[in-house]
């Protein structure tokens, strides 16, 4: 039994984390928009010539505004996708979105060759390959709930997104089979990119998570009482059919908007639940909170490296982000096998 | 003084059309291309000294390697490419620099050629884009010329021959309708796959095998491959050599659809001669 | 006050309860009888979790489907069999969840609340706990943790599926303390049902229903004669009941 002067008094590990997080995200931020394809230069902050203004306003800035939003996005669908399905494995992209989104980035990709010029000028091509990939992942969330008639088990829902991403996937080599230029624009988004972000990523960025973050917060309770099981959660009076359908609207449309701007970017949903909960523990509000944090720090710091290492090349963030993750989780399994 | 007035305001618009007609004509001097095909194309039309940067791939002519590389059409450089001022981008359609390249005020062109046609009109443009319009017209004479040159050097014993040519090991063929298979048949070669199959149709196996086509093209390295693959042994082309070989410095003028097409019909010309008869 | 009237339940296309009539009253009730008799079904049932067949069931008059999921929540608290908690909350945020019922899914924190979680956890012996995570606690004290939770309902009804499991002789004795005070509170009595396996403290209770598959054998307190004969028919003589110093007492009955 551990004596009381052990324990530390409740709510001051979670601030703590809250200001380090806060202070990496500020650094990662303010770094990033020292880094360029020519190295470092302090001088772009402190008197920066016009050309330089431009590019730090017009480029730097907003890339590290969205990659914080869009991090902070992916750090909170993988808490939601955790709590909701009670599994510290899940990730976002279980429930059909990754490979909605692909499949959305592929039809339009493929139109002009496969539909002719006069389809890349419709409404495909107005689309275009971020709205293509949002529209595809609330899609390809929306075929899994209908698949699973509504959320109203689990287990269901886990499956009926299994099969979705499988068949949505096939439906995707398809299409690439037969248009093979939308193969490099297919790999590409797998791979993930916070190399575009302009002011009007930015804004859509802001907007879901402004959406989203409130709305997650105030259903947090129902996740809490989730992980009790499911029947003790239904004997305290929760409508979970319909909770769980709201949350997994809320995911989709966290993921969607996330990964319609940066493409699947691997493992950060995965991860950052799990490292908000090796440093601090609360309820899921606090867990929500705090994943978003932590995915925009990984995120920026992501960025940085895959901006920096091989300047002025640029390293796909999606591919820094699993090797990361990977490595994190390894020695997470390490770790549980040897306690 | 009405009259005073009425001339001064006729010279002085005159002087601002002129002004804007010569700003309007004024053509890019700063470019970047994104595609190894235009960067071809842009060179072939006699503005290779206007590039300022391109895309890692870009590899012809041997002076474009000493530029600055920004990156591929995926993962284009975009603070450098900002940086370098280019006051025209050329790039493929469908790509997300493009889209964020031009909402940071560059202008970007898009081209993409797909066929004998399509090069054509996608030269005539660039020209125009290049202000150097009589340039393209001058260079497709001399692609047909060579493509002719080239239809003409082919011994008569292979004119109508069949031809399987691989595009991949999959394995990918190119069809008729594909650029590489529209010049196969400029050369009055027959393909094995028919245009119906598509421009670049994955197929079985067994119907190259029992399609037994009189000549096999591919790249290097997996002409040497090939006869290890199950049941290939059979292909008489390969058993009788009727083969042509393209090694990587020589496979992409073949497959890019641009400036050096005549120059790759008269390569495939070159190899039939030296192959004997069927 | 629960009436059932005639309930039948299948479950996976099996019937498990055939027929079930009983009034649940404040006091102590338990559901004894051997494994498969429907026991937590019964209790299931009751709880609102799963639909009959066939048969009524009535909360205070009124049809149980009639009751919305939050009223029937303040009214009948219920605490599940196996611990499928895999809960990395604190102790203390686990409790305070059993006031969900009252506070909505929205609402906040109020003093009353604070009450009842403190009130709860003390009733249970988990007051040192109350900062640890639930993941962190031994067996024992999880299950008192999950109790302490159904109890901070505060609600008139309390089902407790098998809640000593996991528990040691004193904390065992100490629950059935807590059952008993609890539905013999003389401000608010209140209807305890457990469902237990450990047959010398269900002979404790007020009253004994004895179930056997699917139906109930007899209902009554264990001084009934009627009801200990029930009781070792449907465990087929495998135990043998005595009075020892006024209270009953359930002996294996091991000699053939």
């Amino acid at each position: 039994m551990t004596t009381s002067s052990q324990i530390p008094p409740p709510g001051s590990v979670p601030r703590r984390l809250g200001w380090t997080l806060a202070l990496v995200i500020g650094l990662a931020a303010l770094a990033g928009l020292c880094a360029g394809p020519d190295g470092w230069s302090l001088g772009v902050l402190t008197g920066p010539d016009s050309d330089q203004a431009l590019i730090l306003h017009d480029i730097r800035l907003p890339r590290a505004l969205g990659t914080a939003l869009a991090g902070a996005l992916f750090g909170l669908s993988g808490a939601l996708a955790q709590g909701l399905f009670r599994n510290p494995l899940a990730d976002p992209f279980l429930l059909g979105s990754a490979s909605g989104a692909s499949l959305g980035v592929v039809m339009v990709l493929a139109a002009p060759p496969l539909l002719g010029p006069a389809a890349a000028a419709g409404w495909l091509g107005e689309l275009g390959l971020v709205g293509g990939a949002f529209v595809g992942a609330l899609a390809g969330v929306s075929l899994t709930l209908l698949l699973s008639r509504g959320a109203e088990h689990s287990t269901r829902l886990l499956l009926a997104g299994v099969v979705v991403g499988v068949v949505l996937g096939a439906v995707n080599d398809l299409i690439t089979l037969m248009a093979p230029d939308a193969l490099r624009g297919r790999q590409a988004f797998g791979l993930g990119s916070t190399s575009f972000f302009g002011w009007t990523s930015v804004a859509l960025l802001a907007l879901s998570l402004s959406l989203t973050l409130p709305l997650a917060w105030r259903f947090a309770r129902v996740l809490d009482a989730l992980s009790l099981g499911e029947d003790s959660a239904t004997s305290l009076g929760l409508d979970l059919p319909r909770l769980r359908a709201a949350l997994v609207g809320i995911l989709a449309l966290a993921t969607g908007a996330a990964v319609a701007q940066a493409g699947l970017i691997a493992f950060v949903g995965l991860v950052c639940p799990h490292l908000v909960r090796r440093f601090a523990h609360g309820a899921h509000g606090f867990v929500l909170l705090a994943s978003a944090g932590m995915g925009a720090a990984l995120l920026l710091v992501a960025d940085l490296a895959a901006r920096t290492l091989i300047a002025p090349q640029e390293l796909p963030v999606g591919v820094l982000t699993a090797v990361l993750g990977g490595f994190y989780l390894l020695g997470l399994m390490h770790r549980r096998g040897v306690s | 003084m009405t009259a005073w007035i009425q001339r001064i305001l006729v010279a002085g618009l005159l002087a601002l059309s002129g002004l804007s007609a010569v700003q309007a004509a004024e053509p890019p001097k700063r470019i970047v291309s994104l595609l190894p095909s235009l960067t071809e194309s842009v060179c072939a039309l006699g503005a290779c000294d206007r590039l300022i940067a391109t895309d890692r791939w870009s590899n012809w002519p041997r002076s474009v390697q000493a530029l600055p590389k920004v990156g591929g059409l995926d993962d284009a450089q975009v603070e450098r490419i900002v940086a370098l001022k280019p006051d025209l981008v050329l790039a493929a359609e469908s790509s997300r620099a493009v889209e964020r390249l031009r909402s940071l005020g560059l202008t970007v062109r898009t081209l993409e050629a797909r066929s004998h046609g399509e090069v054509r009109d996608a030269l005539q443009r660039l020209a125009a884009w290049l202000g150097r319009p009589d340039e393209a017209p001058r260079l497709w004479q001399h692609i047909e010329a060579d493509l002719n040159a080239a239809a003409a050097r082919v011994p008569a014993h292979w004119r109508g021959r069949t031809v399987y040519f691989e595009a991949d090991d999959a394995p990918y063929a190119a069809g008729p309708t594909s650029f590489i298979g529209e010049t196969l048949g400029r050369l009055g070669l027959r393909n094995v796959v028919s245009a119906a199959l598509g421009p670049f149709p994955k197929l079985n196996p067994e119907f190259i095998l029992r399609a037994q086509p009189d000549l096999v093209m591919a790249r290097t390295r997996a002409l040497s491959a090939m006869p290890r693959r199950p049941g290939w042994g059979r292909l008489e082309a390969l058993r009788r050599r009727h083969i042509c070989s393209f090694d990587e410095e020589r496979y992409d003028p073949m497959v890019r659809p641009g400036p050096r097409m005549g120059e790759a019909a008269l390569a495939v010309a070159d190899c039939l001669s030296t192959l004997g008869t069927p | 006050m629960i009436e059932i009237r005639d309930l039948h339940l299948d479950l996976g296309g099996r019937p498990v309860l055939r027929g079930i009539s009983l009034d649940l009253t404040p006091g102590w009730t338990v559901l004894v009888g051997p494994n498969g008799a429907g026991k937590s079904t019964l209790l299931r049932a009751v709880a609102g979790l799963l639909s009959p067949q066939g048969g009524s069931l009535r909360l205070d008059g009124r049809p149980l489907q009639q009751w919305s999921a939050p009223e029937r929540a303040r009214r009948i608290a219920w605490m599940a069999q196996q611990s499928e908690a895999v809960s990395e909350l604190g102790v203390r945020d686990v409790v305070m969840l059993g006031r969900l019922p009252h506070q909505g899914l929205f609402g906040s924190e109020t003093a009353q609340d604070r009450h009842a979680v403190e009130a709860a956890m003390q009733a249970t012996e988990c007051l040192t706990h109350q900062h640890r995570r639930l993941g962190e606690l031994s067996g024992g004290e999880r299950q008192r943790v999950l109790l302490a939770r159904a109890l901070a309902v505060e609600a008139p009804i309390v089902l407790l599926d098998e809640p000593t499991t996991h528990l040691d002789p004193p904390h065992q004795v100490g629950l059935v303390r807590l059952m008993m005070n609890h539905a013999h509170d003389p401000v608010q009595p209140r209807t305890v049902v457990s469902v237990l396996h450990d047959l010398p403290l269900a002979l404790a209770a007020d009253r004994l229903v004895v179930m056997a598959a699917g139906t109930i054998q007899a209902v009554g307190s264990p001084h009934d004669p009627v009801v200990r004969e029930a009781l070792i028919d449907v465990f087929a003589g495998a135990l043998r009941i005595e009075n020892v110093g006024g209270r009953w007492v359930a002996l294996p009955e091991i000699t053939p």
